[in-house]
Parts: C-alpha cells; sequence; structure tokens
C-alpha cells in the first residue's frame, strides 16, 4: 500500500512538473516574442472598445457582433493592471494558461492520464494557440470556458454528481457570454445526446432541459438589446467565401501555425500522410470510447457548421472563430497516438511535438507570416518621415484604430472611404463613383500623399489603380502581409517637391 | 500469452455490432465520393482517369457489400439441442505428421456427443507420402477407422468424396489434419440440422499458433473480420461460405451435387456454391469450435492465398453467380462480393502505379486542387476505418490490411492464372513453418520501393517542390508503408521459427483446457 501511495505522489509530481514547464514554455515565448509585437487590428478594436464606459462597451460591443463577456474583463484589467498593450494582452495569456492543466483535466477524465498530459503538452506547444494567447481577443477565454464545459459534460456522464451539474451549468453561461459559437460547441453535446441517450444518467434530459431554460434565460436580454440596437453587424470586415483549402489550413494552422504561402502548401499537400497515420492506428486494442464519438462531433460538427453556413448566408469561417476546436483536436491526437505500439507511439508523438515547436520557431521568426499587422512599424515610418504638409491616408477605414495607437505624426490622418467615427452609423460604403471627390476633398492642400492600403475589402485595387493613374508615385513599403504604404507626390510647385 | 488473453483473442472477434446509422451515413459518403470523383473532377490523363475510377468503382463494391452483409449480424439459426442423429467424423490428411494428426483424432474421440465415427482420410499414399502406414498404424492404434485412398484424382475433394460410400450417416462432420474439435463442437452443430433443409453447418477456422510469429498473427488477423462480422452477415442471407473445415454436411444435400467439387483449387467454396443453388440453407455458429494452424511461413502462406484466390476467380469466371439459377439475389451479391475480393490485388496495383506515373511523366489521372480530392476522401476513407473499427470490434488491424493488400502479387498471379485457363495442382498448406529465402516472394514490393524513392527525385528535377511532388509522394509512401507489414514477413531475421515442442503443449493444453471448460457449461446447461 504504501508503495501505491508513493507511485501516486510521484505520478503527481511528475505531472505537475510538465504542466508547468508547458505553462513557462508559453509564458516565456509570450513574454519574448508576441507580447511586444505591433498592435493588430482586432486587437486595437478591443482596448478601444474596453476603454469605454460598461454602458457603451456593451452597446459597442453588441453592435460589432460579439457578446460582451470578454471586454467587461478587460475593461476591468486595464484597470487594475494599466493600458499598454502587454497589459492587456496579459489577461489572454492568462486565460491561455489556465485552459492548460484545464485541458489536462478534461484528458484525463476522457481517457488517461497520459493522454490528458500528452493533450496538455500539444496545446502547449500549439503555434496556433500560443498565437491567440498573446492576443486581444475573446479567443482563449472562449476556449477554456469550452474546455472547462466538456470536462463537466463528460463529468455528468460519468458520474453525475452535483459538482458535474452545477459546472457544466455555470460553464455554459458564461460560455455563451464569451463567444457566439460557443453554441455550437453546445449543439455538438446535444447531437451527442441525441444519439447516445443511453450512456447519460436517468433523468438527464430534464436537467439539461432545465440548464438549456437556463441559458435561454440568461442570453434573452442580450438578444432583446441587440435586436433593439438595430445596427448589429455594421462593422464587420469582409471575409471570403471559404474553400476547401481553408478547411485544410485551418488544421495545418492549429498544429503548425500561420506560415507563408510555400510553407504552408508544404504542409497542407502532406494530407495523405494522415490517411497512413489512421492505418496504423488500426489496433486491435483500439475500443471505441464514447468519448472519442463526442470529441469527434465537437470537431466535424462545428467545421461543417461555420463552413455551410459560409456557404449558405454569410462568410464566417476562419480558423480563429474555430479555436475552441483544438483541446478536442488535441486530445484525439494524444489518444489516437496511445493506440499505437509503444515505439511507434513514442516516435509519433516527438515528431508531432517538435514539428510543432518548429512551426512556432518560424511563426515567431517569419517576417512574411500572415497574421502579423506590422501597423507599429507603418506608424513609426510615418512618424519619422511624414510632414505636417502630408496627408496620411488609411484604407479600410477601421485600421484607423491600430494606426493612431502608434500614431505621433503632425501628418493628417484620414480613411478612404471617408469616415467620421465618432458620427452614428455604419462604416460608408465605397462608391467608385464617390472616389474622386473623396480623394479630391481629402488631398487638396497637401504635398504627398501617404496611402495605406490593408486588410481589403474588395475596393483597394481601385483606390490604388486611381492613385497610380493621377498621381506619381514616389515610394513603396511593404510591413507585412496585405500592409503596404505607398508615397505619392501630389503637387509640383513647392520647394519640396521641385528638390524631389 | 495467459489463458485469459486467449480467451479473449478466441470471442472478441465474435462480438460484433451493427450500428445503422453509421452504416447508412458509409454508404453515402461512398456513394457521393465516387460520384463526385468521376463526374466532378476534372480528368487529367485519361487513360489514368479510368483506371483510377475503374479502381473506386471496385472500392465502392466492396464497400456496399460489406454493408449490405453487415447490416444485422445478430440472426441466429433455428434449431434443437435434442436433435442428435449419427455422425461421420471425417479427418483428412495427406502427408502431415503423426503427431499432428494423432491429436486431432484424440480431440475427436473426446467430443461429447452420442453418435458418431470418426474416419481418417488418408490421402499420403496418393500423395506420394512416407508416412501414409503409419496414419494407418495410427488409426489403429487409436481405434478408430481410416481410408486410405488408392487412385489419386481431385486433391482433397477427391479424397472426402472417395470416402463416400464407405460411411453412412446422414451427417458428415469434416476437420482438417491439424484442426483440433472441441469436445462440444458436435452437440454446438448437429441440432442446426433439425431443419432437412440445411446443408451445412459452418464453423470458424480459428488458428491456435496466431501469435506463433508475425506472420501467423497476421494471417489471423486477416480471418478475423471475415469469420466475425461477415460471415455472421452471411448467415442472416442464408450465404454461409464453406470453408472445407470445421464443419458439419448433410449427407443427402451432399450427395445431390455429386460430393465434394473437384473441378475446382477452392473446392469447398464452389460446393457450398452448388448446394446453395440447389436451394439448400447453411448455418454458420460464430462460435470457435475447433482450432487449427496458420501457416507459419511466407510460402506457405503463398500458396494458401494464391489456391483460395484462384478459386475464388473460378467461382467468377466458370461458375458466374450472377447467373447461376437456384440462388437468390441476396446470396449472389454474397458469392460474387466473396470471390471478387481478390480482384483488389490489381486494384492494389492501379494505386501503387500511379504516383509513378507522375514520377516519371509528369501524368496525372486528375486536374484539380488536391485539397478537393482530399476535401471528400478523407472524411470517407475516416469514417469507413472507423465504420469497420465498430463493426468489428476492433478486430480489424493494420496487420489485417498489410497483409490482404500486400499479397497484390499473389492475388494478380492468380487472376492471371484463372483468366489464361493456366491448371494450378491443390498444395496442402504446410503445417510446420519451412525454412529459406522468401525474399522472392517480395520482389514486387521492394522493387516498387526503388522505383518510387528514384522517381521522387526525377520528379524533383523535373519541378521541384511542387504540391503535387509531395501530394503524389505521400500516395507513394502510404503504399510502402502498407507493404511493410508484408516484407517485414520476408525479412531473414523475421524467416519463421516453427513454434516448438513445449510451446505447442502450451498451445493444446490450453486448448483442452477451453474443451474442459465448454463440456462442463455443457453440463450445466443441460441439468
Amino acid at each position: 500500500m504504501p508503495t501505491d501511495i508513493q507511485a501516486q505522489q510521484g505520478t503527481w509530481w511528475h505531472t505537475a512538473i510538465i504542466l508547468t514547464s508547458v505553462m513557462i514554455f508559453c509564458i516565456t515565448v509570450s513574454v519574448l516574442f508576441l507580447l511586444p509585437q505591433s498592435l493588430r487590428l482586432d486587437e486595437a478594436q478591443s482596448l478601444w472598445e474596453s476603454g469605454r464606459s460598461p454602458s457603451a462597451l456593451l452597446m459597442i460591443v453588441a453592435k460589432d457582433v460579439h457578446v460582451p463577456l470578454y471586454h467587461l474583463l478587460l475593461h476591468e484589467w486595464r484597470v487594475a493592471f494599466g493600458s499598454s498593450v502587454a497589459a492587456a494582452r496579459s489577461l489572454s495569456l492568462v486565460f491561455y494558461l489556465l485552459s492548460i492543466p484545464a485541458l489536462y483535466l478534461l484528458g484525463r477524465l476522457a481517457y488517461s492520464r497520459t493522454t490528458g498530459l500528452y493533450a496538455a503538452v500539444l496545446f502547449g506547444l500549439s503555434p496556433f494557440m500560443n498565437w491567440y494567447g498573446s492576443e486581444i481577443r475573446m479567443y482563449t477565454l472562449f476556449t477554456l470556458l469550452v474546455i472547462l464545459n466538456q470536462y463537466f459534460f463528460l463529468r455528468i456522464i460519468k458520474k453525475n454528481d452535483a459538482a458535474a451539474w452545477t459546472g457544466y451549468a455555470v460553464t455554459a453561461m458564461f460560455g455563451i457570454y464569451s463567444h457566439y459559437l460557443f453554441w455550437v460547441s453546445l449543439l455538438a453535446q446535444a447531437v451527442f445526446y441525441v444519439f447516445h441517450q443511453r450512456i447519460f444518467p436517468a433523468r438527464a434530459l430534464l436537467r439539461l432541459s432545465v440548464v438549456a431554460g437556463l441559458l435561454a434565460a440568461v442570453f434573452a436580454p442580450w438578444v432583446w438589446y441587440v435586436y433593439a440596437l438595430k445596427e448589429a453587424g455594421m462593422q464587420l470586415p469582409l471575409l471570403a467565401r471559404p474553400t476547401t483549402v481553408d478547411l485544410f489550413n485551418a488544421f495545418s494552422q492549429f498544429l503548425f501555425g500561420f506560415q507563408d504561402d510555400a510553407i504552408n502548401t508544404i504542409f497542407v499537400s502532406l494530407w495523405p500522410i494522415t490517411v497512413i497515420l489512421a492505418f496504423l492506428g488500426l489496433r486491435r486494442n483500439g475500443t471505441s470510447h464514447y468519448e472519442t464519438e463526442y470529441l469527434l462531433f465537437t470537431l466535424v460538427l462545428s467545421f461543417a457548421a461555420l463552413f455551410v453556413g459560409s456557404l449558405l448566408l454569410t462568410p464566417i469561417f476562419v480558423s480563429r472563430y474555430l479555436i475552441f476546436t483544438v483541446p478536442s483536436l488535441c486530445l484525439l491526437l494524444a489518444h489516437f497516438f496511445e493506440r499505437y505500439p509503444l515505439t511507434l507511439a513514442r516516435t509519433a508523438q516527438w515528431s508531432i511535438a517538435m514539428i510543432m515547436v518548429a512551426g512556432l520557431v518560424i511563426q515567431i521568426q517569419n517576417p512574411a507570416t500572415p497574421v502579423k499587422e506590422n501597423y507599429q512599424q507603418v506608424a513609426a515610418y510615418i512618424n519619422t518621415n511624414a510632414t505636417p504638409q502630408d496627408t496620411v491616408i488609411l484604407s479600410t477605414p477601421f485600421t484607423l484604430y491600430p494606426i493612431e495607437y502608434y500614431y505621433h505624426s503632425p501628418a493628417t490622418l484620414v480613411t478612404l472611404p471617408i469616415w467620421n467615427r465618432y458620427e452614428t452609423g455604419p462604416i460608408p460604403a465605397f462608391s467608385a463613383q464617390d472616389l474622386p471627390t473623396q480623394v479630391a476633398e481629402i488631398t487638396n492642400g497637401y504635398q504627398e500623399a501617404w496611402l495605406v492600403l490593408s486588410y481589403d475589402q474588395g475596393y483597394e485595387k481601385t483606390i490604388k489603380s486611381y492613385f497610380d493613374q493621377h498621381y506619381q508615385e514616389i515610394s513603396a513599403r511593404h510591413f507585412s502581409r496585405g500592409l503596404d504604404l505607398y508615397i505619392y507626390q501630389l503637387r509640383y510647385d513647392t520647394v519640396s517637391s521641385a528638390a524631389r | 500469452m495467459n489463458s485469459s488473453d486467449l480467451f479473449s483473442r478466441k470471442h472478441s472477434f465474435l462480438e460484433t455490432e451493427s450500428p445503422k446509422v453509421l452504416l447508412l451515413v458509409n454508404g453515402i459518403m461512398a456513394i457521393v465520393y465516387i460520384v463526385a470523383l468521376t463526374f466532378f473532377f476534372t480528368p487529367g490523363n485519361r487513360i489514368l482517369f479510368g483506371l483510377l475510377i475503374a479502381g473506386e468503382v471496385f472500392h465502392l463494391w466492396q464497400v456496399l457489400t460489406f454493408l449490405y452483409t453487415v447490416w444485422d449480424t445478430s440472426y441466429v439459426s433455428p434449431r434443437k439441442v435434442q436433435f442428435n442423429p449419427s455422425v461421420d467424423v471425417y479427418i483428412t490428411t495427406a502427408g502431415e505428421s503423426v503427431d499432428i494428426v494423432e491429436k486431432t483424432v484424440l480431440a475427436a474421440k473426446a467430443m461429447s456427443y452420442p453418435h458418431f465415427k470418426i474416419f481418417i482420410l488418408n490421402d499420403g499414399y496418393v500423395a506420394g507420402k512416407e508416412n501414409w502406414h503409419d496414419i494407418e498404424r495410427l488409426a489403429e492404434h487409436l481405434d478408430v477407422f481410416c481410408i486410405t485412398r488408392r487412385s489419386a484424382g481431385g486433391a482433397k475433394a477427391g479424397n472426402i468424396n472417395n470416402a463416400l460410400p464407405y460411411t453412412h450417416s446422414p451427417l458428415i462432420a469434416i476437420f482438417d489434419a491439424d484442426h483440433v474439435p472441441h469436445s462440444d463442437f458436435l452437440a454446438k452443430t448437429v441440432p442446426y440440422f433439425v431443419n432437412a433443409r440445411v446443408a451445412f453447418v459452418q464453423t470458424p477456422q480459428f488458428y491456435k499458433n496466431f501469435d506463433a510469429n508475425y506472420l501467423t498473427n497476421g494471417s489471423w488477423a486477416q480471418q478475423e473480420i471475415f469469420f466475425g462480422p461477415i460471415c455472421k452477415g452471411k448467415n442472416r442471407l442464408n450465404s454461409a461460405t464453406l470453408c472445407g473445415t470445421n464443419m458439419v454436411l448433410s449427407r443427402a444435400a451432399f450427395s445431390q451435387v455429386g460430393g465434394m467439387c473437384t473441378d475446382s483449387i477452392a473446392e469447398d467454396f464452389v460446393t457450398g456454391l452448388l448446394l446453395h443453388a440447389r436451394g439448400y440453407t447453411s448455418v454458420y455458429v460464430p462460435e470457435v469450435l475447433a482450432e487449427g494452424l496458420a501457416a507459419e511461413d511466407l510460402q506457405s502462406y503463398s500458396n494458401q492465398q494464391f489456391r483460395w484466390a484462384r478459386g475464388a476467380f473460378d467461382v467468377i469466371f466458370r461458375y458466374n453467380p450472377l447467373f447461376m439459377r437456384g440462388l437468390s439475389w441476396a446470396q449472389r451479391v454474397q458469392y460474387l462480393s466473396s470471390a471478387s475480393f481478390y480482384l483488389a490485388g490489381i486494384v492494389v496495383v492501379i494505386d501503387a502505379l500511379l504516383p509513378l506515373m507522375f514520377f516519371y511523366t509528369g501524368a496525372v489521372a486528375i486536374q484539380m486542387s488536391s485539397m478537393l480530392l482530399a476535401a471528400i476522401f478523407l472524411p470517407y476513407i475516416f469514417l469507413t476505418l472507423y465504420m469497420i473499427g465498430r463493426v468489428s470490434k476492433s478486430s480489424f488491424t493494420f496487420q489485417s490490411l498489410g497483409f490482404s493488400m500486400g499479397s497484390f502479387g499473389i492475388h494478380t498471379s492468380a487472376f492471371f492464372a484463372a483468366i489464361t485457363g493456366r491448371k494450378n495442382t491443390f498444395l496442402v498448406t504446410s503445417k510446420q513453418a519451412l525454412r529459406g529465402n522468401f525474399i522472392p516472394i517480395i520482389k514486387w514490393h521492394l522493387l516498387y520501393c526503388v522505383v518510387a524513392l528514384v522517381g521522387i527525385v526525377v520528379a524533383f528535377d523535373r519541378e521541384g517542390i511542387t504540391a503535387s511532388l509531395l501530394n503524389n509522394g505521400m500516395w507513394a509512401l502510404l503504399n510502402m508503408s502498407i507493404f511493410a507489414p508484408f516484407i517485414k514477413t520476408a525479412l531473414p531475421a523475421r524467416a519463421a521459427a516453427p513454434a516448438t515442442a513445449s510451446e505447442r503443449s502450451e498451445h493444446e493444453s490450453e486448448v483442452i483446457s477451453e474443451s474442459l471448460l465448454s463440456t462442463r457449461h455443457l453440463i450445466h446447461s443441460q441439468s
């Protein structure tokens, strides 16, 4: 008996050390490489929104087609810890770090200690998770709440205790206010219940119905509020309709991070290797677990819902919206590799882990990483080189948020289409007919136009083409993917323009 | 392996399930996949495209017939426990060692059944085996009958037919020399003959030496899915496969079709077909009631696979169940499905050649984004693998897949032998491992690996690192991975080592223990 206790204590220490090491790794990556990065568009928007009073924040978030939990927490966090970008990002880091032991607990409950541990390691090494673990957005909060909710959901099946039901209801109530897509996770649970009613405890349907009713009651005020505003979705960026390439890119990003086209092509083209891995997983010890089916439901249903929804309704398929499926993916991989014979399992586990670390390194180091948005560098360049005689034109208009965070230049800052943020209403739509008039208005009296183009909403080429046809391009700079600066000479009748 | 694990391996493959929704969805996905591939993908090279589609149509046929077969694996044939007519027990031998035959005879004598006689059908004389006298002496020593055939012809089928006039019981149980019956074999098979239309009762062909080496493990792994969900499903469709051993036949039905078919190398398979065509019923009993030996070396395994494949093609080309009178549509589908299984060898060759064609010529079968193919292929293949795992309760392993697909050379050779009408002799599967160099058996596998690796270099030189190169490279790697179990078996380090006498004794004692357990169970249920 003493030997068993010692063995358990040894196991506990071993687990604690590994989880702690993973968390320290994530903290190190974040502090050294991710926290100092330039503010990104979405982050700037979060800062702007959370800088308002809670009542104003609620209104803005509702119009922005999001739910307010994260923004409210960020607001209080900034009050407590300051307004810097690093401080704001650290809130996401906290949620990410908490997700690691949470995922371990989920994996241990669903499968085994070793499966939970390896899944937590994968989760901690994921370049994708590390990226959003240092982004001023709700994604890690969303993911944490999904993990906890999944834990309690499985605990209902396995233990059916008060803690399970209470935890399930509480995490769901918070979850639906972390992101709208939390409902997709709940939907996956509902579908799973329909197919596996027998494994649920007695009266589960009744209790689940009560929870559903609670959620409806808790969420109804928000729905009414959003409906009453009548302006939801006015500031949504334009997303492209997804293709099958996006499906695979999402998985590739989850595991290998955001890579430039050349590297991404390599990863994605290797997809038949998944068939090899699947064949190698055909093992006699591979009895079907309902937990596996549940996680598969979550993964497949979520992808299908967003993909089909994007085709039929409005494009919403972006990998960050599917971040809540990353824990399921990690658990499934961990469980799957454990089916292999020991040597093959260790080889596969180490290989995936090393590839993920490599992906993380490349993601951090590669200036061409697609999600990098070097607005800080753009603003720094403008701050150093633009003069009061110049006009800085931002297109798309909402890129004003990240630019102005670093902007100290005396040059005028305008947008194209022309947009006044402080007037009620959506961002004006682009009109090719109005373009000449608007350009004339914003360039009148200036010497140079500094055109910053990013987040193309479908009219970037038109604007660029107009400027190319009517003005002389003096300089062009590329800062990150899709973020470019073009400087045009507007007039030649000044001393400085003559000098050029 | 301890007794508990052994018991588990004997029974786990019989624990099947039929998740209807999963089967239905899988079928739909299979159809969607082939339709999308055929009509919505832009063909590249027309010949390659045609070959690809032909292969995928074959896969579709296999998937759909599998789904149809395993749709319900719970059917139990009616029987009457108190029905116990006399049985003639045939133990066929053609040169097996005396100790192997002795074990089988002793176990047969120990069967708990009121009326039966044991006959050793000794083909050692016509087969030119030196120990044919020893078999006669063994029979005398064990006080059983021995029928030594004096005129050759028909191999094992001829041996069985030769014994028919000398025996008279209404039922005939047949065992190969190495297939040791459990004591309750007759008690659990004969009751089904209460229905006079039952022609035969078949039980699983379990290999008690499944863990002797890598090959026997893989060989049994291949059989598990067949004797598990497939045979249980065939039972529902009155299409049980006559396997040649561990079976009981009705003499009356047997004589209607002229005994065992001697025209085909797969005499058992064809005889079952003829019995079904006569309107008789078959029964499959999903319980291990006899245990035999798997081939322990790759040569013996290859000979056996060739025989089975050759016989299967005989069924397609000579007997053609599709047009045979007397069969129900379910039976036609089942026989065609089972026989056509060995066409998989040709499909494996086609699929393996496609990446090679790209490497050396740049030609591709389809001119579409690889991602689009992945989008429809991956869900389909993953779901299919998951479905097979659920249905077979995870008895379908990578080893069984590897051995099935790795046998492409044997199956292809059998196919060409069938279409050219080449005569092939019946070779008794060796019950002891042969020693030797088995590398020639895997020459095509090794050649493929070399050609593929060189091809990757050629393609890289032609176009650098492109998505097509990576993709086709992975397909080639997939093929090589699947061939790996087969290659591994032929390597000198893995050359079969026959189980030692003590290992065999250990197995046999476990079999006898199992039999005693069954007997105790039988007594308990009767009391």
